[in-house]
């Protein structure tokens, strides 16, 4: 794994600068029903393809922001600041 | 006068030699023994890129002979022979290789107690050198260094060369990437095509200041994102610029082993060239059998004369240049013949001639002219492929991706300059004939002719299930040696071309990279807090808490675990706890982490994360709460101090530091809150000042009333104590009256030495880490991370008072409230032994014979006189009172649980 990411911040860099935040999916409401809440703890896509991600620049600007990255070729093609 | 030393015996040397050039002129012949038969091996390639010179060198095994350039006083021993390379005992094992063919594993110890009794003569037999079992300090050998490039070129021959300068002149950076000593590649040893052209190359890149030159480094792989990972061994001084010189990577540099270059580039252009491969027939494995590459380096880079009687195996049917090159260094070349005619090399260990259709010929060398394979590593890497092309006969790179380029010989064009040195490549060894069946196809493996045959015979005719029946292609040579006869019996046997046969996959490393250039220098940070030489003088026992040093507790321990460590352990903590309990101590608690969160919204964010209300905290109060992840899992604890409506003053524990703050931030990413988070550990030092009398110590020093009334139980204040602004937060973690006194930490060292001396009138003592632990368990304080682990939620550790169901939201309600709604699993539950046994932490909780739970913390108590401790255990079993049996040295002890704290269970002390 040596992929770049390009920190919206800081511009592109090694990946071992970042910190893997996973998959972005929305949060179920706090009445939402216990089945909802287990897909969201421990359900995961998995895309074989592009998907939105979390990712954390730990040793650069300390934010938080959202990557679309392909998890077949690594290509990270777009990132944006939540 | 540079000396090597063989087997113990010292060899003379020149300038520019490598390990093999020394050994060869020296007079060694064999310099390994094969891997299964041990049969007599010598220079083949001298090239690096066959297995037949890998030595001991200085204790590293498996170590190329032939590109190691010499150090003096460097022990070189023989691997894989015993005694001697000379007279191998083992070598026996070539008259039984009629019994071991191939796949001879799988067929012959299909039970696994056959398999156990012959592995212990197997792997003595099989081998590739032995790794020391000592222990050797590593230090400093190693580096990691990063580059960029716009163009990055691998191989410096003449092709590589050529696109530098045309890549530069165009303005683009380039790094040129060659894992010789000099530039040059192919022309540096052949003589005849002009080391006067290789040097007016090297002197045009060479003026070039955007072109970086690694000499000694190879390029083992290419991986994502245009990443190379290059190897550099010494003399690694070239690394510099040209235009900054040798300065910036001169002497100082010279004890680097070996340097792991990590290049990003935009463009490749591969330029590794082509190598040699060795041709089919009986004994092509006998030393004295060599490749005519090789022997061009020996003479011409080394100036060895190879030999006095030379026979050359050439398709060119007057030998070409190879024969005017050998005649030219004073050796008799006795025949040329043409590789169809050759039958069998023959000799015991040397060659001592060649049999033909016109002959025999008596010699001491054979010259093998042999087919050019490109080396197409990286071609593979980055995504293409080789391809057989049929019409030239050789395997050209196809499908490369845009910004990866092949030129020269990897490309499959001889450069102009070689091409009169070369042959064109002609079919693959073993397509068009069938080979000699004891000719041997892979040498690392002890593979012959014969061996490929059956395997293909017996259905494995796959090239890649081929290849992982046989192994060819397996060994250190990772295929360079074998794969194109390999390909080429396979196609022959299968009736296929070479095309539909195809190749093996080319995955990183192609070359061998050892574990300690890749982990690359230590780099282990240690933190000190701010009163680290204070705890130095008064020679505490150190103990590591993640990167921090901490003091376990004061006096000496060091050997904690033999008698009369623990004694002086357990002398040191009792002193320390009866300070604690009977007057004041001070630990210091400056590896806290600390965090500022401040803004609008902060209560907010902390309402959200924390399970406890912050909401409502007002400014000078302080509250402990946990963090649950939306699964319910305790992740951290801490204390939240609100210092102003928007400020509030968050502790964690020592090693979640990173992982709370990236845990706040992320929760208010991409809500617009006003709110912002701040790592203050380091600014910050920190000592709880704890005992029934550190009121009394602490009150001359402020003017902050620390009267029960005015300065309560879980307050928090600002002010100066001896002059120092702090934060004064009231916690009993220990479980007596307190101050935790947060202060800048430049403050430590004054503050501490202060406190120290204003106490001693009161009897206080510094105690440390071990001592706490005894005091906050008779308090059955929990320790997040200690006595709770990725499965712990509140509910079952008995914390479910801290998570606030009432509060609209926060990061694990919803699991909390499922979790109140059945009974859980386990429960963590403290305990008193019954007996004096002190249990260890992590000692099973037993149950009609079987462990159903388990000690996450157990300390003797001196307020008990009892061993106490906390436990996870069944549900059914954590009633107060309830009997268990706890796994103490292997006999089973008794306890009872115990609800209530074990000291001061109304908090009187604390409060008061």
């Amino acid at each position: 794994m040596s992929f770049l990411v390009r920190c919206p911040n800081c511009g592109e860099r090694s990946v071992y600068d970042f910190r893997f935040g996973g998959e972005v999916k929305a949060r179920p409401a706090p009445e939402a029903s216990p089945e909802e809440w287990t897909r969201y703890r421990y359900a995961k896509q998995n895309e074989a393809g592009e998907q939105l991600e979390w990712w954390y620049h730990r040793l650069g600007c300390r934010q938080w922001f959202i990557a679309r990255r392909n998890t077949v070729t690594n290509v990270v093609s777009d990132t944006r600041l939540p | 006068m540079t000396r090597l030393f063989f087997d113990g015996r010292p060899i003379e040397t020149r300038a520019g030699d490598t390990v093999a050039s020394a050994l060869y002129r020296a007079g060694r012949r064999i310099f390994s023994r094969s891997f299964k038969y041990h049969r007599p091996r010598g220079l083949l390639c001298v090239a690096g890129r066959c297995p037949n010179c890998l030595v001991t060198v200085d204790g590293q095994p498996s170590v190329r002979a032939c590109v190691t350039p010499i150090r003096d006083g460097m022990q070189v021993r023989h691997q894989n022979a015993t005694p001697s390379l000379e007279f191998d005992w083992l070598s026996a094992g070539k008259w039984f290789s009629r019994l071991m063919p191939v796949g001879f594993y799988y067929k012959t110890f299909t039970h696994p107690r056959a398999w156990k009794l012959a592995r212990q003569f197997i792997r003595r037999a099989a081998g590739l050198g032995e790794v020391s079992h000592v222990a050797t300090a590593v230090p400093d050998r190693y580096e990691h260094m990063h580059n960029r490039a716009d163009v990055a070129v691998i191989g410096g021959g003449p092709a590589g060369m050529r696109a530098a300068i045309g890549a530069a002149e165009g303005g683009q950076r380039v790094v040129l990437v060659d894992d010789q000593p000099e530039l040059g590649g192919h022309l540096r040893y052949q003589r005849l095509a002009g080391v006067e052209q290789a040097r007016g190359l090297q002197e045009r890149v060479e003026a070039l200041e955007n072109v970086e030159v690694l000499r000694n480094a190879s390029c083992f792989g290419l991986y994502e994102g245009t990443l190379l990972g290059i190897v550099q061994r010494p003399p690694v001084s070239g690394a510099a610029t040209n235009a900054a010189g040798d300065a910036a990577g001169g002497s100082h540099r010279s004890a680097v082993e070996e340097r792991l270059i990590h290049l990003r580039a935009e463009r490749i252009v591969i330029a590794t060239g082509a190598y040699e491969v060795p041709r089919l027939f009986t004994n092509n494995d006998l030393p004295g059998v060599m490749l005519s590459s090789g022997v061009e380096r020996l003479l011409h880079v080394h100036g060895v004369k190879v030999a006095e009687r030379a026979v050359v195996i050439s398709d060119d049917p007057d030998g070409g240049p190879m024969v005017e090159d050998l005649r030219a260094a004073g050796v008799e070349v006795v025949a040329v013949v043409t590789s169809p005619g050759v039958r069998a090399a023959t000799g015991g260990s040397q060659v001592t001639g060649l049999t033909t259709t016109v002959g025999h010929f008596a010699c001491d060398l054979v010259v093998v002219c042999g087919d050019w394979m490109p080396d197409a590593g990286l071609v593979g890497q980055a995504g293409g492929r080789l391809e057989w092309d049929e019409p030239r006969g050789a395997f050209v790179p196809a499908a490369l991706p845009p910004h990866v380029t092949a030129v020269g010989a990897v490309a499959g064009v001889p450069d102009q300059v070689a091409g009169a040195a070369r042959r064109e490549p002609a079919q693959a060894p073993g397509a068009t004939t069938s080979p000699s069946p004891q000719s041997f196809v892979c040498l690392c493996e002890d593979v012959t002719a014969k061996d490929v045959k059956q395997a293909i015979a017996e259905g494995f005719d796959h090239i890649e299930t081929f290849k992982r029946y046989t192994t060819v292609t397996m060994g250190p040579c990772q295929g360079r040696m074998c794969q194109l006869a390999a390909i080429g019996i396979c196609a022959r046997e299968t009736n296929r071309s070479m095309v539909a046969t195809g190749m093996t996959t080319a995955r990183p490393p192609t070359l061998p990279v050892s574990l300690g250039a890749l982990a690359g220098a230590r780099h282990h940070p240690t933190k000190r807090t701010p009163m680290h030489e204070r705890h130095e003088a008064l020679g505490c026992t150190w103990m590591d808490m993640g990167e921090w040093k901490r003091p376990l507790h004061y006096g000496k321990s060091d050997s904690a675990d033999g008698p009369g460590g623990r004694e002086a352990k357990a002398r040191a903590v009792e002193g320390e706890y009866r300070a604690v309990r009977e007057r004041v101590g001070m630990i210091d608690l400056s590896t806290l982490g600390k965090l500022q969160v401040t803004g609008t919204d902060a209560a907010k964010l902390l309402d959200k994360v924390y399970t406890n209300r912050l909401g409502d905290l007002r400014p000078g109060r302080s509250r402990y709460s946990v963090i649950c992840d939306d699964a319910g899992i305790i992740l951290d604890d801490g204390t939240i101090s609100r210092l102003a409506d928007d400020h509030f003053f968050v502790t964690t524990t020592t090693g979640n530091l990173e992982f709370v703050q990236q845990w706040l931030e992320w929760w208010a990413a991409g809500t617009r809150w006003s709110v912002h988070v701040t790592n203050v550990t380091g600014g910050f030092g920190a000592v709880n000042v704890a005992g029934p009398r550190a009121r009394e110590l602490l009150q001359p020093l402020t003017d902050c009333d620390l009267g029960t009334r005015a300065f309560p139980y879980m307050a928090c204040r600002r002010a100066e104590v001896a002059g120092v602004p702090c934060r004064l937060l009231r916690i009993g973690f220990v479980g007596e009256t307190g101050w935790e006194i947060h202060f800048p930490a430049e403050y430590g060292e004054y503050l501490w030495d202060l406190l120290l001396q204003a106490g001693q009138d009161f009897g206080i003592r510094p105690f440390g880490v071990e001592t706490q632990r005894v005091l906050r368990l008779e308090k059955k304080h929990v320790i997040a991370g200690v006595d709770t682990d990725a499965t712990s939620n509140p509910v079952a550790a008995n914390l479910a008072w801290v998570a606030k169901l009432d509060k609209e939201d926060f990061i694990g309600k919803a699991a909390i409230l499922e979790a109140l709604s059945r009974t859980p699993r386990e429960r963590l539950v403290s305990f008193r032994m019954t007996d004096g046994q002190v249990p260890e932490d992590g000692a099973a909780i037993v149950e009609d014979g079987q462990p159903v739970g388990r000690v996450t913390s157990a300390r003797f108590s001196f307020a008990n006189g009892k061993a106490i401790g906390l436990a996870w255990v069944p549900a059914a079993l954590a009633a107060d009172g309830q009997e268990i049996q706890v796994n103490v040295d292997g006999q089973l002890a008794g306890a009872h649980l115990v609800a209530e704290a074990f000291y001061d269970p109304e908090g009187t002390r604390l409060r008061s």
